[in-house]
């Protein structure tokens, strides 16, 4: 996870659903990769590979503490965690709006 | 202490029926990509009253907690604890304030706080506040819209 010569593009990177809950994962505190399998329905192994994607993007590094290696977000990854976050209120916001404004109230 | 996430919009209908979209037909418009187990006909349930659940039933019948209602007064203000995919200990709070305007719209701010306990990522998110939130709508009201 050192090498960080073959860019990944960090729109890229967030375009795998696993990867974006990783962020969202991490963007709460750092995690080790068994942590972060446990939260998601994928592998170790699997979870390994999303890592060193959101690694080449420069969203993600990692840093042994004692026996365990951690995984936090870079500062430039938070903020795209950060972006994230709030394109997803967006999301959520205009698909409220959308469907709000054009159902009928129930009652009455 | 770090900024709330805000984002604010105005909905062509009621209060009232706001606060029931939201709260009574999540099911129909949250985002599935956005759900912990991202399967088509998950439901998305929340229970009326202060205290209620929010959560996330699969099809094979499986709860997936989301949070916690704190404030419960429709059709006004609805505040929960918010832990989707996360550890309850590490909730983030959301309140939403429906707020009637003239022409039969409502005004709604949502409100994203309660990142100063997520302690080390603080800075990071208090640096980059002011990024992302202005213009986030509109453009995907444009992007429904064409």
């Amino acid at each position: 996870m050192k090498t960080k010569r073959r860019i990944a593009d960090p729109f890229d990177a967030l375009g795998n659903q696993y990867r974006r809950d990783i962020v969202e994962l991490l963007a709460r505190k750092p995690r080790s990769v068994q942590e972060i399998a446990d939260h998601l329905p994928i592998s170790r192994p699997a979870v390994s590979r999303h890592l060193s994607v959101l690694n080449r993007a420069g969203l993600v590094s990692d840093e042994q503490i004692g026996a365990r290696r951690l995984y936090r977000l870079d500062e430039p990854g938070a903020e795209a965690a950060r972006r994230y976050l709030a394109q997803v209120w967006g999301n959520v916001g205009v698909r409220f709006k959308i469907f709000a404004e054009n159902t009928k109230p129930r009652k009455r | 202490m770090i900024e709330p996430l805000r984002i604010s919009f105005e909905v062509a209908c009621s209060p009232d029926h706001a606060f029931e979209t939201w709260t009574e037909r999540a099911t129909a418009w949250w985002p599935p990509e956005h759900t912990v187990s991202h399967q088509r006909g998950a439901e998305i349930v929340f229970e009326p009253g202060t205290g209620g659940r929010i959560y996330e039933r699969t099809p094979q019948g499986e709860e997936i907690e989301w949070g916690e209602i704190m404030r419960w007064d429709p059709p006004r203000v609805l505040s929960y604890r918010w832990h989707i995919a996360t550890d309850p200990a590490n909730a983030t709070q959301v309140e939403i304030v429906f707020r009637e305007l003239p022409d039969s719209k409502t005004r709604v701010d949502i409100e994203h706080g309660g990142w100063d306990r997520l302690g080390e990522m603080g800075q990071a998110w208090r640096d980059a506040n002011h990024a992302g939130w202005d213009g986030v709508l509109p453009s995907y009201s444009q992007a429904a819209r064409s």
